[in-house]
C-alpha cells in the first residue's frame, strides 16, 4: 500500500507539481518523427504534463513545439495554416516561429515593433531516432540528447510506436517493471506471438510460474531480476532495466529483437505508451516490422489516423471469452500490449493505492516509487539533480541468461546490461 | 442504455466512486531478523515505526548446535527465543544484512522458512559486496533479495506489505 500524499504526489506531473517538475529534467519523447513527415505539414496536438501545446515542421525543416493557443484571443493553432516558416492563426493572422515569436500581426503597421513583445512559451523538439524529444524543463538545466539504444542503431534495425493509454502513466509504468505477471497474463502470446515464440527461455518461463527477484540499485534506477528454475543446478535470469523516469526494457527472447517502452503523461489520467523493437546487430526483417505494424508483440493495432487502440475500453478491448477457454489468451484478450493496457486501465484513471495488499515480489514496484518519490522530494528541497538524466545512465540493455545456481546475476550480467555497439543481446 | 457499469468504461473516475469501501486488516505478521551488529541498529530504528504485527530480533550463533536449532534469536527487549518458536504464526521474514558475519544464520533461517512456507525476504544494506556470502546463502530461499544502500527499504517494504 501506499499513503494517499505519496500516491498524489508520483502521480501529479502538471506544472508546479513535485513529480511534474522532475519529468521536466528530462528528454521525453513528444511524438514520433512520422507524425510530422515533411516541411509545412500540417500541425499536431500535443498534451504533456497537463500542458497543452501544437508541433509543427515549418518550411525549413525546423520542428517547434509551442503553446496551442494563439496568444491574439485563444484559438487553437491545431487550425493554423503551416506556411512560410511558420504557424499562422487562421482567424486574425497572426504568425508563429519554431520558437514561439510571433513574427506577423497583419492588423499591425508594416514597420511596426509590435510582434517583438509577443512570443508564446516553446519547447525545443529534436529528433532522435524515430522520435521527436522535448525537455520541458529549465533552459539552463537542459542535459544532453537521450542515448537510449534503440534511438542510435541503423534505422533498418529499429521500430517504435505508440499508442495512448487511458490512465496515469505511473500504473502503466509499474506493468513495466513487474515480471511476474509474464507467466500468467501473456502465457498465450509466449506461445503464439511470432515476436516472443519459439525461444527456450519461454520454456522456463511456463515451466517455474513462482520467480524469485533481485532489485538492485543501478546509476539510473533499479535492475529487477527474475529468477526461475533452468536445468538442474542453475537459475533462468531476466533482468529488467528501469532508467528514471519511465523507461524500461523487456528482457529479449532468443534471436527475437528486443523491447521495451516509455511511458509519458499525457496529464494526470492519460499517457503515451511508446514501444520500441530493435536488434543491436541486425536488420529486422520484413516479417518482424510487419509483425509490429499489426500489432503483435509489444505494439497495438491503432485506429486509422489515430493512436488509439482498436480495442480499448470502449469496446471492452473486444474480449474474446471463447478464446480464453481454448487457452489461446489468458485474459481472452488478444496481445501482449492490450493485455497490459486492459488491466492497467481497468483499475481506473489513478488507482487508489491506499487499498493495495502487495506481496514481496512486488518489490521492484516498491523500491521504484520509493526512488521516484525521493528524487522529487531531493529536486524539490535541494535541487538534486535526479538519476537518468545523465545520457551516460541510458546505455543499458535488458539481458536473458542462465547462470549457475551460486552466481549473482549483478556480478555474472555486468557487460549483458550494457548496450555496447555491434554486440549481440544476452538471450535465451 | 448501455449502463457504464456493464463496459470497461466502470474503469472511470466517476464509476470510481462507487468502489466498495471496507477497512482492510494488516495483512502480514511478520518477523523482521537482524544478522548482523548495523543490521541490528537498523531494525531498533525500524522498529519504532507503527507496526501492526511485526517483531524484530538480532540472531545470535547457539553454541554446539547448527541448523534451525543453531540460530538464537533476541527480541529488541533482550527475551531470547528459538528460530522454531519466532516462526510460528508468521507468514513473512525479512532478513537484513550488512556483512557476511551471519551467512550461516541466513542459511538456517531461509531453510526454516523454507520448510515452513513462509515467504522470506532479504535486504542488504551498503554497496552489496561486504555481505556477498549472505547474499548467497540466502538467495535459495529468499522470494525476493533487495540490494540496496538505503535502509529505508526496511521501513517501505513493511509499509507496503501492511505488516
Amino acid at each position: 500500500m501506499l499513503r494517499q500524499d505519496i500516491n498524489e504526489l508520483l502521480t501529479q506531473t502538471g506544472p508546479g507539481t513535485p513529480m511534474g517538475d522532475l519529468f521536466r529534467q528530462y528528454w521525453i519523447p513528444a511524438l514520433l518523427a512520422e507524425e510530422l513527415p515533411e516541411n509545412d505539414s500540417p500541425p499536431v496536438r500535443v498534451k504533456l504534463l497537463s500542458e497543452r501545446m501544437v508541433a509543427f515542421r515549418d518550411s525549413e525543416g525546423r520542428y517547434g513545439l509551442v503553446d496551442e493557443f494563439c496568444a491574439h484571443r485563444g484559438a487553437s493553432l491545431w487550425f493554423g495554416r503551416n506556411e512560410g516558416s511558420g504557424l499562422r492563426c487562421p482567424y486574425h493572422g497572426w504568425k508563429y516561429d519554431v520558437t514561439g515569436q510571433c513574427v506577423e500581426v497583419p492588423s499591425e503597421a508594416d514597420n511596426s515593433s509590435f510582434c517583438e513583445n509577443v512570443k508564446l512559451t516553446a519547447y525545443p523538439l529534436v529528433k532522435v531516432g524515430d522520435v521527436l524529444w522535448t525537455h520541458m524543463g529549465d533552459p539552463a538545466n537542459r542535459p544532453d540528447l537521450p542515448e537510449y539504444e534503440f534511438l542510435h542503431v541503423a534505422p533498418e534495425q529499429t521500430y517504435t510506436s505508440k499508442r495512448w493509454q487511458q490512465c496515469n502513466w505511473l500504473q502503466a509504468f509499474e506493468g513495466g517493471i513487474d515480471s511476474s505477471h509474464v507467466t500468467f497474463l501473456h502465457s498465450g502470446g509466449l506461445k503464439s506471438d511470432p515476436l516472443f515464440k519459439g525461444a527456450k527461455g519461454n520454456e522456463y518461463n511456463m515451466k517455474d510460474t513462482k520467480p524469485f527477484f533481485e532489485v538492485a540499485d543501478s546509476e539510473g534506477g533499479l535492475f529487477v531480476g527474475a529468477r526461475r528454475n533452468a536445468e538442474e543446478g542453475r537459475y533462468y535470469w531476466r533482468i529488467t532495466p528501469w532508467v528514471m523516469p519511465a523507461f524500461t526494457m523487456v528482457p529479449p527472447r532468443g534471436d527475437h529483437p528486443i523491447h521495451g517502452h516509455f511511458w509519458v503523461p499525457i496529464d494526470d489520467h492519460n499517457c503515451w505508451t511508446y514501444s520500441f523493437d530493435y536488434h543491436p546487430v541486425r536488420a529486422l526483417t520484413p516479417q518482424e516490422r510487419q509483425a509490429m505494424i499489426d500489432g503483435h508483440g509489444v505494439h497495438s493495432k491503432n485506429i486509422p489516423g489515430t493512436y488509439r487502440p482498436v480495442a480499448n475500453m470502449d469496446n471492452d478491448y473486444l474480449i474474446d471469452r471463447e478464446a480464453q477457454k481454448r487457452g489461446d489468451t489468458y485474459s481472452g484478450v488478444a496481445g501482449i500490449a492490450m493485455q497490459d493496457a486492459s488491466l492497467q486501465e481497468s483499475m481506473g484513471p489513478i488507482v487508489d493505492r491506499t487499498k493495495e495488499r502487495l506481496v514481496p515480489a512486488d518489490s521492484g514496484i516498491i523500491k521504484a516509487r520509493q526512488k521516484l518519490r525521493k528524487a522529487a522530494v531531493a529536486l524539490r528541497d535541494e535541487g538534486v539533480t535526479p538519476p537518468g538524466v545523465d545520457p551516460e545512465h541510458h546505455r543499458v540493455r535488458s539481458a536473458a541468461v542462465v547462470l549457475p545456481q551460486a552466481e549473482s546475476f549483478l556480478d555474472s550480467c555486468r557487460d549483458a546490461v550494457k548496450a555496447t555497439p555491434g554486440v549481440p543481446q544476452a538471450s535465451v | 442504455m448501455i449502463y457504464p457499469s456493464e463496459s470497461a468504461r466502470a474503469a472511470s473516475a466517476s464509476e470510481a466512486r462507487y468502489r466498495i469501501t471496507a477497512p482492510i486488516r494488516p495483512a502480514r505478521n511478520a518477523r523482521v531478523i537482524a544478522l548482523d551488529p548495523r543490521a541490528a541498529t537498523v531494525a531498533r530504528r525500524i522498529a519504532e515505526g507503527p507496526w501492526a504485527a511485526a517483531g524484530f530480533y538480532t540472531c545470535e550463533v547457539a553454541s554446539g548446535t547448527d541448523g534451525e536449532d543453531g540460530v538464537l534469536l533476541r527480541g529488541l527487549d533482550g527475551a531470547t527465543s528459538t528460530l522454531a518458536d519466532a516462526l510460528t504464526g508468521t507468514d513473512v521474514v525479512v532478513v537484513i544484512a550488512t556483512d557476511d558475519s551471519g551467512r550461516a544464520q541466513a542459511a538456517a533461517i531461509g531453510k526454516s522458512c523454507g520448510a515452513r512456507a513462509v515467504m522470506t525476504a532479504g535486504l542488504v544494506l551498503g554497496d552489496g559486496f561486504e555481505a556477498e556470502d549472505a547474499v548467497a546463502a540466502l538467495r535459495p530461499y529468499a522470494r525476493v533479495l533487495l540490494l540496496s544502500a538505503d535502509e529505508s527499504d526496511v521501513f517501505e517494504l513493511l509499509t507496503a506489505l501492511r505488516v
